[in-house]
């Protein structure tokens, strides 16, 4: 029962221990493997803690927090959403502060919603294909044409599957989150690049808000703004600023100290400084930013559908709770299609900028640029003026190919004939019942026999051995939270598919992480497949796993492993190629096999990154888990959803807040490697 | 080699006469400290710590004194070189003298100008108008063009566009960067990238120009046109120059005198020919020893008075001509040669007596480098 957590603790030791006697075997007779292992403190009390948990479970048969320790919650958060319902349109701190903010977000969302109808799918379609071709240079050359290309091709097929008018408000949503947080971004970023005061300040804000789920940000703006497109857009501005600040902060403190000493030694002062060396060397750097904040803004916009924020989101989730998986799939899609073309075009413009450092300056080039952005500018003014007079406000009926019966057929089928059924192997249905019934069930049973107190002791052995006296402190810590708000048999429910995902996604994230830094021939394959799978919003992995093994707790496992998956390849490769080449060219001299490398050379030295990679798998598994809530995931996850859609704050947000518990609790348990490294 | 050597001879002349007005030295650097470390600036005023090594004082303060009590003055017009291994504080006091690095103790003087005491403003002016910097890795502006890069200075000064741009292009055609102006550097290679460094340092007219190793990053070839160019340019236009590296050959080349440094101290300073000739102590001995000696030492050095008919026969050489100049004319009259300033006979040198300089014998060498080498006498061989 608490196996994956026993695991995950020796996975953090191992490699030295089995390694050390093996490599020193002439100093005089050295202690047997076991006897170092037991040797060991820290492993010794790993051990004795373990004990603790199985012999008291097995013992006492029943662990659920003591009713003594809680506190009714519940009463006081809906006295305070009755305050709020009461006093939303009367209070001075709605009239004079926070109206304010929610007209400016509504105003800017239909200023915008309205411009792109006014242009009608025609001007859309054009001025859209344009900037991306003109962020990808402009020109004739391969990039710029299959930008735009790429934009043609995704605005026509998301009309074509009927979806236009939800892609459009995602878009207008899209493009007002994507300016602001940019900006909020870009304003931190500059003031913490600038100052190590604030650098100090914001570092520890940022790191805590990478680790809190995408939906966390939902709750508290409910609270105060009310489900709506106001609540939707500021959380995603908020939700999305951090990586542009964090990289612009990091661009400014990167750029080339020479660079900086020669205009210090020009006799720049520190503003000129500022404007003509450190932005510009750090463009690189807020390119990449830019294009990781559109990426989450996107997968919040769509998330956002939850608290009514509309548009593409909305059709995905109410499909989905409709069990219309062609129409979810659809949507989906269109989605997938937007995440893909929001990132090429911001991925060619950063492109470009690199360029720009090998090419020699040419005035044509130059001016060319400026008469087609004033051209775009000029046919986004013509559209709007004339748009829907020439071509319709509306997509054209007969341009519309239906799929969704076509998916439901397919679906239909496959449920049918492979989802259970199958001679000998059974079918996606029963693996998906069985990994319930011989896994999830007996983990969650497990975790919830156990007693409180025998599992915060384990928390803290492995928060000490793992990190510090701090990461065991912060665990007890959130786990008693998660008590004294009577959410702890939930919590274990949700912990239980939060370990399964996280082994099962270590293990073939790893796995395939080895097989991409190996084979140079996997790595081709999965590297573009990786880049989409690294853009696609949460909610779009929902869809197909609902196709493959219905509504429970295991499909949002499995979504929750292919969310995280990639993250975890993709750091594991990465840090396996990055081994030092002088070692793997000295185990090639000395004639290792390929084996022996690997298990030798490459996953020791490797092992920082790997735990990186374990570390970002955690955070991830766990916000998917959670969303898997929707899908049948129950637990938590569906205590805030329907927190969320229901506007009922009262059970919304302690599940929510529980849930960041958890997330802080797995990452400090999983982190102070991380941290090392980082060092 | 020789000609380069009498070239910078000849160009030092020239500027004696150029800045023949200015008077005093270019800059005056007195008990200059730079220390490292906490509470830095007890070091220099305690005598105590000045006797111990590097590695003490960091036992015993934690502080590392990067410049310890260095004096020095650089003449108007005259290429002044810091040479040192890497560690020795030759980076450090070098951007001690724009206060990039802000110095921990001593005075420091710009044409009698306190350097110390200058406000931000004032040193800002300094660094706009009077001093600028050539960098071992070039600090160019990758997003900007060559033109652009080289007029930086100037748009920091506040110039106006076209006036800046105009005088950055002189620059670039100066420094033999022709056509490439609309280039970016990262199109350039590392010798053109630091023709751009220097065009760019150029451009705002200093009165000294301040290079920090700035050919160390070059493959050998291109280091060695980069030198003919300072030459070139210094042959031009006399300025002032203070050169940092770390390369013997490089610093016996350019510079009319060398600072040689250890440890943070300036073991000494002198000529290349008094450098070469006559060591100050063992790591400076040590340091010369695979110098080509006839390549640096002159006839002065070598000479010995007029026995008999001497006086009146023989080609008469300059007493700065350097050894190998004279041992070439030796081989070819088969006569010694006459020693000859403004008229005046100073002495004689012939085969035996240029041998002992390329030998090593000569007074002031070390008794115990006296055998010649194996790589000496190949030298000789070969001229």
């Amino acid at each position: 029962m608490s196996s994956p957590t026993l695991t995950k603790g020796e996975a953090a030791n191992p490699a030295p221990s089995s390694k050390e006697p093996a490599e020193a075997p002439q100093e005089a007779a050295p202690p047997s493997a076991l006897a170092r292992f037991l040797g060991n403190p820290k492993t010794l009390a790993l051990l004795v803690a373990a004990l603790v948990v199985v012999v008291s479970a097995l013992v006492t048969g029943d662990g659920t927090w003591p009713r003594s320790l809680t506190a009714d919650v519940e009463s006081p958060l809906n006295d305070l959403d009755n305050w709020l319902v009461d006093n939303r349109d009367s209070h001075w701190i709605f009239l004079y502060f926070l109206l304010h903010i929610s007209n400016f977000a509504q105003a800017a969302y239909d200023t915008l919603l309205s411009l792109l109808e006014s242009m009608s799918y025609v001007g859309v379609i054009v001025v859209g294909t344009l900037i991306a071709w003109a962020a990808g240079g402009a020109d004739r050359s391969r990039r710029a044409l299959r930008t735009g290309g790429t934009a043609l091709a995704v605005f026509v097929v998301c009309g074509a599957l009927d979806v236009w008018e939800p892609t459009m408000e995602t878009l207008a949503l899209m493009i007002v989150s994507i300016i602001l947080s940019a900006l909020l971004g870009a304003l931190l970023g500059l003031a913490s690049g600038v100052s190590d005061r604030f650098e100090k300040i914001l570092r520890p804000v940022f790191d805590t808000m990478q680790v809190m789920p995408a939906f966390a940000y939902l709750l508290p703006l409910v609270l105060m703004f009310d489900i709506g497109v106001p609540s939707a857009l500021i959380a995603t501005v908020i939700y999305a600023a951090p990586p542009m600040a964090r990289l612009t902060s990091l661009g400014l403190r990167q750029a080339d100290p020479t660079a900086l000493e020669a205009a210090t030694s020009l006799g720049a002062d520190s503003r000129q400084r500022l404007l003509t060396a450190r932005l510009p060397l750090a463009r690189k750097q807020m390119m990449l930013g830019l294009n990781q904040t559109i990426m989450m803004c996107l997968s919040m916009v769509v998330l956002a559908s939850l608290i009514g924020a509309g548009g593409l989101g909305s059709e995905v989730y109410e499909a989905l709770g409709a069990l219309k998986i062609g129409d979810a799939l659809v949507a989906g899609v269109a989605v997938v299609l937007l995440a893909v073309l929001l990132d090429r075009t911001t991925a060619a413009a950063g492109e470009r900028l690199d360029d720009v450092a090998t090419t020699s300056f040419s005035r044509a080039a130059a001016q060319l640029r400026l008469a087609v952005w004033g051209g775009i500018a000029a046919l986004t003014a013509v559209f709007a003026a004339v748009g829907t007079a020439v071509a319709g406000d509306e997509w054209p009926e007969n341009w519309v190919v239906d799929f969704t019966n076509s998916i439901d057929t397919a679906v239909n089928w496959f449920t049918d004939h492979l989802g259970s059924g199958i001679p000998l192997l059974g079918g996606t249905i029963t693996w998906a019942e069985g990994f319930t019934e011989i896994v999830l069930n007996p983990l969650r049973n497990g975790l919830q026999t156990t007693p409180w107190w025998a599992l915060a002791l384990l928390v803290a052995v492995i928060g000490w051995i793992v990190g510090t006296w701090r990461a065991a402190l912060t665990g007890v810590v959130c786990l008693a939270l998660i008590g004294w708000m009577r959410l702890w048999d939930v919590a274990m429910d949700t912990l239980s598919q939060v370990l399964a995902g996280l082994v099962l996604t270590v293990v073939v994230g790893v796995l395939v992480g080895v097989l991409c830094a190996r084979v140079e021939r996997v790595d081709k394959i999965m590297r573009p497949v990786l880049d989409t799978m690294q853009t696609m919003p949460q909610f779009v992995y929902l869809i197909p796993v609902i196709a493959l093994v219905g509504q429970n707790r295991t499909g949002g496992i499995l979504a929750a492993v292919v969310y995280a998956a990639p993250a975890v390849i993709r750091i594991t490769a990465q840090g396996l190629r990055h081994v030092d080449p002088a070692a793997m060219e000295a185990s090639n001299s000395l004639g290792a096999t390929g084996m022996q490398q690997l298990f030798g050379v490459q996953l020791p030295l490797a092992r920082k990154s790997i735990l990186v990679a374990l570390n970002q798998g955690v955070v991830l598994v766990l916000s998917m888990v959670v969303i898997a809530g929707l899908i049948g995931g129950g637990a938590l996850g569906y205590m805030v959803v329907r927190g969320l859609s229901k506007g009922d704050l009262s059970q919304g947000f302690p599940a929510g807040i529980a849930i960041v518990c958890l997330g802080i609790m797995l990452d400090r348990l999983s982190q102070p490697a991380a941290k090392r490294s980082r060092d | 080699m020789s000609e380069t050597a009498e070239a910078t001879a000849a160009g030092e002349h020239e500027n004696a006469h150029e800045h023949g007005d200015q008077a005093g030295p270019a800059i005056s650097v007195r008990n200059l400290w730079k220390v490292f470390g906490p509470k830095a600036d007890r070091i220099p005023r305690d005598a105590s710590y000045a006797e111990l090594s590097q590695s003490e004082l960091r036992e015993r303060t934690g502080c590392t004194a990067a410049v310890r009590d260095v004096s020095f003055d650089v003449h108007q017009g005259e290429v002044f070189v810091v040479m040192g291994l890497s560690g020795s504080g030759k980076s450090t006091l070098v951007r001690c003298l724009t206060r990039l690095i802000e110095p921990t103790a001593g005075s420091l003087e710009f044409n009698g100008e306190d350097v110390i005491g200058m406000g931000a403003d004032a040193l800002r002016e300094l660094r706009r108008h009077r001093a600028s910097m050539v960098f071992q890795n070039f600090g160019l502006l990758p997003h900007r063009t060559v033109v652009d890069n080289v007029a930086y200075g100037l748009e920091i000064q506040g110039m106006a566009k076209a006036e800046r741009r105009e005088r950055a292009a002189e620059m670039v055609a100066k420094v033999g960067l022709d056509g490439l102006g609309e280039r970016r550097p990262g199109q350039l290679s590392g010798g053109q990238q630091q023709r751009v460094g220097l065009a760019r340092a150029l451009a705002v007219d200093p009165e000294v120009l301040l290079f920090d190793e700035p050919f160390s990053a070059l493959d050998p070839l291109i280091r060695r046109d980069m030198q003919e160019e300072v030459i070139r340019l210094h042959r031009e236009e006399g300025r002032t120059m203070v050169f940092i590296t770390h390369d013997l050959s490089e610093a016996l080349r350019l510079g009319d005198r060398i600072a040689l440094m250890r440890d943070g101290e300036v073991v000494q300073l002198g000529t290349p020919e008094e450098i070469v000739a006559n060591p100050a102590d063992d790591y400076v001995r040590d340091f010369v020893r695979d110098v080509p000696r006839e390549q640096v030492i002159s006839v002065r050095r070598a000479m010995r008075p007029a026995e008999g008919a001497e006086a009146k026969t023989g080609t008469e050489v300059a007493p700065d001509t350097l050894v190998s100049t004279a041992i070439e004319t030796v081989a070819r009259t088969g006569e010694h040669c006459r020693v000859v300033e403004d008229g005046r006979l100073l002495g004689v040198v012939d085969h035996a007596s240029l041998l002992i300089v390329v030998a090593g014998l000569d007074k002031d060498a070390d008794p115990e480098d006296a055998a010649p080498e194996d790589g000496t006498e190949r030298e000789v061989a070969a001229v």
